[in-house]
């Protein structure tokens, strides 16, 4: 039944390019890339606002990063860090007070005008600085930056700013948009906000809502022979179950960010002329996170912290909700970050008796009817595993006495009751590490954050050790030392439980086989896919 | 007695009141057969029906046990199908008796009350309720409540309408019956058959709008609603087909029940007006 489906749709479907994709289904890697073609992908969502340097968040990226470039890209083999993009080198200054960044030469705007530091020193001071999400943090002491020549810009930050942890910012949040189009006007009302203007080689052609985007080649592209394709289109496909279907009836050739579901890839990885890939997420770890509430006085009780800990399974979190595609956590730094990650760190195996020892122990008896105390458990609903895990974690706190309500709410509510009205006692969290626990991981425990900053700690916790050890890291220059801040940072995180890091995920592409050079950097789905073919 | 025999006289009225009946004891002994949190983890994850019979349906996503599961929705699909009926039609009764029998201004506004609820579709209406004020069982019924009393007072008031014309609703009046009196007391009752034959149609409605909620993640997360089951197993739809084709015959089931039923209480209270 399905066959027939499928060939029929395939037959239909009617372009050229799909046609003659299936004609070669088995070629393997290791192809010269051919130039020309259509890839036609799925798109989960589609956001507003595409300005990367605003907006620095992988949903933007996954459509601008092909059209916006960054100064760098993470890498899987460039030694320390990323590898050249509109900047060629970067360098630190000794003091910590400058970062020198070379640039590319004979890199051209979309409409034609050169590429400078200009417009370097506009995106970064302009826009990175005062408006980006993540850019507020980390170049919040970005005081000028000097052009001494077009292809040189150098960062002057006002207070010693650790060199590492700009190399480790630059993938996400060095987008360099163009002076000339932006400096006219409110920056966020201009209209490249919705068709962006880059150096990137691709350019931005035509959105419909509901239904596309579309981008086409850029043939005054600095890279030699790039990009190989000539067009990629984004088919919004909002439900998560149709992506399986189309790409088995050819209509899609890619899937990314796991746009088909976990429990459907053991089955789409049997199908013919279709690949799973694990690859190519590395630099976008999102972690399970248990956010807590500390105003509420049980919570604020880290022997009941300990207790919820231990009353996680987290290797049934890993092997039934995310069916293996995920990694338990030990804490607020993922296992696969090669720079920071440390597991020596206090662990909490997965313990029922001992969970219920400790509540006793903090004074929470059961009741007659077996409960000790009810919470409010709020699963954010951007992704299936957190609605799960939310369902999940009501029945693991039940088997030790706490009775756990659900709330659900769609993202704008739940962002609303969790981070601005704190209407919550426990949340499930999906923060992303990216690369520095400075850049959106130390937020998360840090005390004194305004009431409505999404993702950061909005638990009302407070420990003025961790605070203090967060201020020291973030100004100390040598990088082994800073490294071991954060390690020591990792311990008392994991010791005092601000809150509960369970697992650690990333995402999953399918392609058809005819899709070359995927997943060929740890943030290939957000990276520029200049080199990305089609096989003919 | 003849009346529940006529009832009984027709096949598809003893069919739906099998399912109903079904149904009900499934409900019933839910907590028995069932005891403690039908989401609870009880087996492995996704194992598929007639395998291990101390899981006889198999389990889902997590490892629940989806006959449980199937058995607790029945009380969610039927408390709330019942519940949502009952004020739906106590709603339109109050409303449409006291339209048809107050006439004038008041009639005029109540209807134009009743207009506006109708034209605005009763699922987005549903819709809308349940996402400002927050998902639970209360809030669930109540948006369904509020889609469906429109039918109900538009009956009501026209039965109204012709009963208050009768001579014993004159005599009442004569006698010095406050007006109020008259309406609830005398008139209301005598309206209230066609009303409530009614409650078949919207009992059924109910049950799917609230399954459909549920499906949209609108339902109350913290209990088994068929809906919902069906919403999860969507995911899965090509690996455990199961998960949604059960809760899917279980909620046909019950509104093919709950129609065929009502088709029945229609039809023998049919027989009888058209005999007397």
């Amino acid at each position: 039944m399905s066959e027939l489906t499928i060939s029929r749709r395939g037959l239909l479907a009617g372009s050229a390019l799909l046609l003659a994709s299936t004609a070669l289904p088995t070629i393997g890697f290791a192809q010269t890339p051919k130039k020309g073609g259509r890839l036609i992908l799925a798109a989960d969502s589609e956001p507003r606002n595409l300005n990367p340097a605003i907006v620095a968040s992988n949903g933007v990226f996954f459509i601008s990063s092909k059209i916006v470039e960054t100064l760098a890209e993470a890498s899987f083999d460039g030694k320390d860090g990323p590898e050249p993009r509109l900047a060629l080198s970067w360098e630190g200054a000794a003091d910590g007070l400058s970062v020198a960044f070379k640039l590319r030469d004979g890199v051209k705007w979309h409409d034609g005008k050169p590429f400078t530091s200009a417009d370097v020193a506009f995106s970064a001071l302009q826009i990175w600085k005062p408006l980006q999400n993540l850019g507020r943090t980390v170049f919040k002491d970005l005081e000028a930056v000097d052009t001494p020549d077009a292809l040189t810009a150098v960062f002057k930050f006002a207070k010693p700013t650790p060199f590492q942890l700009i190399r480790n910012a630059l993938p996400a949040l060095s987008s360099v948009v163009p002076k000339h189009v932006y400096e006219v006007g409110k920056i966020e009302d201009n209209p490249a906000n919705n068709a962006p203007v880059g150096t990137g080689p691709f350019k931005f052609a035509e959105y419909k809502a509901g239904q596309y985007y579309r981008l086409t080649r850029n043939d005054a592209y600095w890279g030699k022979d790039e990009p190989y394709l000539d067009e990629i289109v984004y088919q919004v496909l909002p439900d998560r179950t149709s992506a399986a279907a189309a790409l088995e009836a050819e209509e899609i050739q890619l899937a990314a960010f796991s746009a088909v579901p976990l429990a459907d890839l053991d089955r789409i990885s049997k199908v013919p002329g279709l690949k799973v890939i694990t690859k190519g997420y590395e630099g976008l770890t999102y972690q399970l996170v248990v956010e807590i509430n500390h105003r509420r006085k049980e919570l604020a009780d880290l022997k009941v912290r300990q207790a919820i800990a231990h009353a996680i399974d987290k290797d049934f979190v890993v092997k039934t909700i995310f069916l293996g595609y995920a990694a338990t956590a030990t804490g607020p730094v993922p296992k696969n970050d090669p720079q920071f990650y440390t597991a020596d760190v206090p662990t909490y195996p997965f313990d029922v008796a001992k969970a219920n020892a400790l509540l006793d122990e903090a004074g929470y008896k059961r009741a007659d009817d077996g409960k000790r105390f009810a919470l409010k458990l709020l699963p954010a609903p951007y992704f299936n595993e957190t609605k799960q895990f939310g369902d999940y974690l009501r029945q693991a706190l039940a088997a030790v006495g706490i009775d756990a309500t659900i709330v659900n709410n769609d993202s704008a509510a739940h962002i609303k009751a969790v981070y601005t009205d704190h209407a919550f006692d426990l949340a499930v969290g999906p923060p992303v590490f990216r690369g520095d626990p400075a850049i959106s991981t130390t937020i998360l425990v840090q005390s004194g954050i305004p009431d409505g900053v999404p993702f950061s700690n909005q638990g009302g916790y407070k420990n003025a050790d961790l605070d203090a050890l967060i201020v020291k890291a973030s100004e100390t220059l040598d990088t082994s030392a800073r490294t071991e801040l954060y390690k020591e940072f990792q311990k008392k995180v994991a010791a005092d439980l601000p809150l509960i890091n369970v697992a650690e995920w990333s995402f999953i592409s399918v392609a058809r086989d005819t899709v070359g050079n995927i997943a060929n950097n740890p943030r290939w789905a957000v990276s520029n896919w200049a080199d990305t073919y089609l096989e003919s | 007695m003849s009346r529940l025999r006529r009832f009984f006289g027709t096949p598809e009225a003893i069919a739906g009141a099998a399912i109903l009946a079904l149904l009900i004891v499934m409900a019933l002994a839910a907590p028995l057969l069932f005891p403690g949190d039908p989401q609870a983890i009880a087996g492995p994850a996704l194992l598929p029906p007639f395998q291990d019979w101390s899981l006889p349906l198999g389990t889902d996503r997590l490892g629940r046990d989806v006959l449980a599961e199937l058995f607790h929705g029945a009380r969610t699909s039927l408390a709330v199908g019942l519940a949502a009926a009952a004020a739906a039609l106590l709603i339109g009764a109050v409303v449409g008796t006291l339209a048809g029998f107050a006439g004038g201004l008041i009639d005029e506004v109540l209807m134009r009350i009743t207009d506006a609820f109708q034209t605005v579709p009763s699922f987005l209406l549903a819709l809308a309720f349940v996402s400002i004020v927050g998902p639970s069982l209360g809030v669930v019924v109540a948006a369904i409540a509020l889609g469906a009393w429109t039918g109900p007072a538009r009956v009501a008031r026209a039965e109204v309408l012709s009963i208050r014309e009768r001579d014993y609703v004159a005599g009442a009046r004569v006698i010095g019956m406050h007006p109020l009196e008259i309406a609830f007391h005398e008139v209301l009752p005598n309206a209230l058959p066609p009303v409530l034959a009614l409650s078949s149609v919207i009992v059924a409605a109910a049950i799917l709008t609230e399954a459909a909620l549920s499906f949209l993640g609108l339902g109350d997360p913290n209990r088994v609603t068929w809906g919902g089951m069906i919403a999860e197993g969507r995911t899965v739809l090509r690996t455990a087909p199961f998960l949604s084709v059960v809760p899917g015959i279980a909620l046909v089931l019950t509104v093919l029940g709950v129609y065929l039923a009502g088709e029945g209480v229609v039809e023998s209270t049919a027989v009888r007006r058209s005999l007397s």
